[in-house]
């Protein structure tokens, strides 16, 4: 961990240097990036996102707002270096409020956080390793961490402590920040299965089945932030098979393609896409095929409102939906259907608690197995 | 002309006061308020001229002060009564004129044109009688002229029935032989309240097409308005010149046969017009079949007619001479435009032309920015005087509106001043009330040309400011930038890092 920091304190240097050199040389300084414009990120089947040097974009210290973006960088970079040498982590909200010290706000007159979150998406950028944009996790700039894995995993995260994912309380383990920094010692699991919803993943644990199936459960919470994403990856890198259970509707596409594919937007900040990750569910063959699992309460299906069937026609230009067979499926059928369904549908059934988790578990093993993933 | 001598014994002669006394909404008195601000400013114009014919910087101080006690209740407050007095340094009146300056229309017998300021040719001695009939009481003038070991003061009074003046005081006031000057002095009914802001406003514009005169005006209300010289520069003196045959018609030409002591019409053509010669006389003659030897005062009535519509219509008529005009001139514009303080002006002054034989000069500009207000305002002289009232049926106006600011990089909103003078034998005005120039084709595309000229320059200015002034934004940003580039890049690198050379360099080359 500390060998990532001084690699990036570093780097830091390295770049400020060069930028007071040019100008104690009397010469605007000038920088070249690749930007996230389409031209610049490709996507493919087997590494999701992937960054293009395509086309390149130009920060001239001549013109004035590039001077001030130039400004901002150097106060930002200046602000990731004292941190990392102090061991610190900064929120965006605080390195929004860095720019609040009076002597630069009356300098940067930032008056928006989106200024700010610019500046640290254009510092990724610029700063490069090995060819790679450095991650904002390693100047120390995290958003605040989200997602719970529960399981039998072995690690030590940045604290230093040893622990055991399943033994770290009733979620189990809350996901670092920096997954990346992570130290993983054993894993026990056959399968981690990441579930959208924070209510279906606590039922899970709280019916045993980890311990049953020998299997991970996480918990998402909606949309899964870049923490997770990279723990996802971590997993995956370490050989552990990627189930999703997610909810039948355009917005979980979503979030299964970002685990998946990563976004456009930080096509450039690699370690964020898991293409080894699988959905299991909730598909609409579980619903409409005639031996789908959850046939029985088809008619728990609510309609989709207007805002889903926008989402689900703008999902049809999003590469990592519309270019992968089965999600582009799961989006027409669903346009078509005019129907999503929710996790919560398991409880329309309204079986007695012992027959409920007979059924997590049976849906489970089976749609594991469907895609040669076998649990006991 | 017409006074209907002799056909009833029930119709009596009317003197020139008598009719005034009945008509006097058509010069301009017709309310209390405007009788107020028209009689201060014809003394005022008179003084000007009065120093201005004598080539002294003029230096007028008009006192007003209210005679009848102020009244508590100043909404219902209608005409009061009040004294005004106006001194000026002008080349005073001789002793014998004194009385005619009151209820005499004077009408010389030379014939010869000469810019003025009067709006009506009788200066201010409609005031004086608005003045006598509204309060009965007799003016007083103190006047003296240089060279003169002494100068008078007279006390006096018109007759009204019989037009004649009557002196009630007079003595003779010792005086140093340089001083010279007129003090007049005289009580009248005005409203003012009612007058106040069109007065001031008269005075402020009058300071900016006279910058050579020193006013001072102290109002009823205590308060002294004072304008200082600007500029110690006379306009160029108009020169008395005959009339042109183009700008007469058939009763001058009457009289003009009348006082002439020529022998034969081509001496009289000669004689009596401006840029007429012998061969012109002599060709026009032949054009109107008159005999150019016949003596004129042998023309009958409908011979003068045809000379008359002869003299319209001949062509070779050389144009009239614009010696006669006295344009204020665009240093002594932009003298009096500084009382507006703006960033910069432009003035431009158009070649003289011709309007139904009488010659006029334009003279434009256009100020912008500095303590002028947001958007366009007009200022109007004319033989300069200012002009208040009717704005927008001037035609200034018309062409102002007409402008294309856009194209010369402005817009409404810029603080902009459109300054039109125009000096001519005869003002073009629309109207009796003499307030506004009539939209007359070549006045106008005069106008509308000397503005626009007046534009180009202006633009071309605001443009390098607002350049200049973005450059300037621009460097002083980056400065900014660069400084605290540098000063972070120092702390957190624990050296020196200076952009000095940066800006000591490259400053200015890049675009």
């Amino acid at each position: 961990m500390s060998d990532t920091n001084s690699e990036v304190i570093e780097l830091i240097e390295t770049v400020l240097e060069t930028l007071a050199e040019t100008i104690d040389d009397g010469v605007f300084p000038e920088i070249g990036y690749f930007g996230s414009k389409k031209k610049n990120v490709e996507y493919s089947d087997l590494e999701g996102y992937i960054p293009v040097a395509d086309t390149p974009s130009f920060i001239d210290g001549r013109k004035v707002e590039s001077a001030k973006t130039i400004a901002g960088l150097v106060y930002g970079l200046t602000r990731f270096k004292e941190h990392l040498e102090q061991k610190m982590s900064m929120s965006l909200r605080d390195f929004y409020y860095m720019h609040k010290v009076k002597r630069v706000q009356d300098v940067l007159k930032i008056s928006n956080q989106t200024e700010t979150n610019r500046l640290i998406n254009l510092s990724e950028r610029i700063i490069k390793h090995k060819g790679a944009s450095v991650p904002r996790e390693e100047f120390g700039v995290v958003s605040s961490p989200k997602g719970t894995f529960y399981g039998d995993v072995t690690l030590s995260d940045l604290s230093g402590k040893r622990l055991t994912c399943n033994a770290a309380g009733e979620y189990g383990w809350f996901i670092s920040s920096r997954p990346s920094d992570v130290q993983i010692h054993d894993i026990n699991i056959d399968a981690a299965v990441f579930v959208e919803k924070e209510a279906m993943a606590r039922n899970l644990i709280e019916l045993g089945l980890p311990e049953q199936l020998s299997i991970g459960v996480g918990s998402l919470f909606g949309q899964p932030g870049r923490n997770m994403r990279a723990w996802i990856r971590r997993l995956s890198d370490n050989e552990v098979p990627i189930l999703v259970l997610a909810d039948m509707s355009p917005w979980s596409l979503r979030i299964f393609s970002t685990i998946k594919s990563n976004s456009i937007e930080l096509a450039n900040i690699r370690g964020l896409a898991t293409p080894k990750a699988h959905l299991i569910g909730l598909t609409t063959k579980d619903f409409w095929w005639k031996k789908g699992m959850l046939n029985g309460i088809e008619h728990s299906l609510e309609t989709m409102s207007s805002s889903d069937i926008k989402c689900a026609r703008q999902n049809q230009n999003i590469p990592a939906i519309s270019q992968d067979e089965f999600l582009r499926k799961e989006n027409e059928t669903m346009l078509k259907k005019k129907r999503k369904g929710e996790l919560e549908a398991f409880k329309a059934f309204g079986l007695p608690l012992s027959e409920l988790k007979q059924l997590y578990v049976n849906y489970l093993s089976t749609k594991a197995a469907d895609i040669d993933v076998k649990l006991i | 002309m017409l006074t209907p001598k002799g056909y009833s014994t029930d119709i009596t002669e009317l003197s020139v006061s008598a009719w005034f006394y009945r008509n006097r909404t058509i010069a301009g008195f017709d309310n209390p308020a405007r009788s107020l601000y028209v009689s201060i400013r014809e003394i005022v114009e008179n003084s000007l001229d009065a120093c201005e014919d004598e080539r002294v910087l003029p230096d007028v101080s008009v006192l007003l002060h209210r005679v009848s006690e102020v009244r508590d209740d100043l909404l219902n407050s209608g005409p009061e009564i009040f004294e005004l007095t106006v001194k000026d340094n002008g080349k005073g009146i001789r002793r014998e004129d004194i009385p005619v300056l009151i209820g005499k229309m004077l009408t010389g017998t030379k014939f010869t044109l000469k810019q003025s300021r009067g709006t009506f040719g009788l200066g201010g001695s409609l005031a004086l009688l608005y003045g006598q009939v509204t309060t009965q009481e007799p003016i007083e003038v103190v006047t003296g002229q240089r060279y003169e070991p002494q100068g008078h003061r007279i006390v006096m009074r018109l007759d009204i029935e019989t037009n004649q003046p009557v002196i009630l005081e007079e003595e003779i006031i010792p005086k140093d032989p340089d001083e010279m000057g007129t003090m007049v002095s005289f009580q009248l009914q005005g409203d003012w309240l009612r007058s106040k802001r069109r007065i001031i406003e008269y005075f402020s514009q009058t300071a900016i097409i006279v910058p050579h005169a020193s006013l001072l005006f102290e109002t009823p209300d205590g308060e002294v308005l004072r304008f200082d010289r600007l500029i110690d520069r006379l306009p160029v003196a108009p020169k008395e010149m005959r009339p042109h045959p183009r700008g007469i018609d058939v009763e001058m030409l009457k009289k003009m046969i009348e006082v002439s002591r020529a022998r034969n019409l081509k001496s009289f053509l000669k004689g009596a017009f401006q840029r007429v010669g012998v061969s012109i006389a002599e060709e026009f003659l032949s054009y109107s079949n008159l005999d150019s030897e016949r003596p004129p005062s042998s023309l009958q009535q409908h011979e003068l007619v045809s000379m008359m519509n002869s003299l319209a219509s001949y062509e070779k008529f050389l144009p009239p001479s614009p010696k006669s005009l006295s344009p204020a001139g665009t240093k002594v514009l932009m003298a009096g435009v500084q009382r507006l303080s703006p960033d910069f002006a432009v003035f431009k002054k158009r070649s003289p032309n011709v309007h139904e034989g009488h010659p006029f000069i334009i003279e434009t500009g256009v100020a912008y920015g500095g303590g002028l207000g947001a958007g366009v305002k007009i200022f109007r002289f004319a033989n300069r005087i200012p002009l208040l009232y009717d704005e927008s049926s001037d035609v200034t106006h018309r062409v102002v509106r007409n402008l294309n600011l856009k194209h010369y990089g402005l817009r409404q909103d810029d603080p902009i001043a459109f300054v039109v003078h125009i000096c001519s034998t005869k003002i073009p005005y629309k109207t009796v009330g003499k307030e506004y120039i009539a939209d007359v084709d070549v006045v106008r595309r005069e106008i509308e040309l000397g503005f626009k000229d007046c534009l180009r320059e202006i633009s071309g200015r605001v443009r390098k400011r607002e350049r200049a002034h973005k450059q300037m934004k621009r460097e002083s940003r980056l400065i900014q930038y660069y400084q605290f580039m540098s000063e972070t890049l120092s702390s957190a690198l624990d050296r020196d890092v200076s952009f000095s050379s940066l800006f000591a360099l490259s400053g200015d080359d890049d675009e």
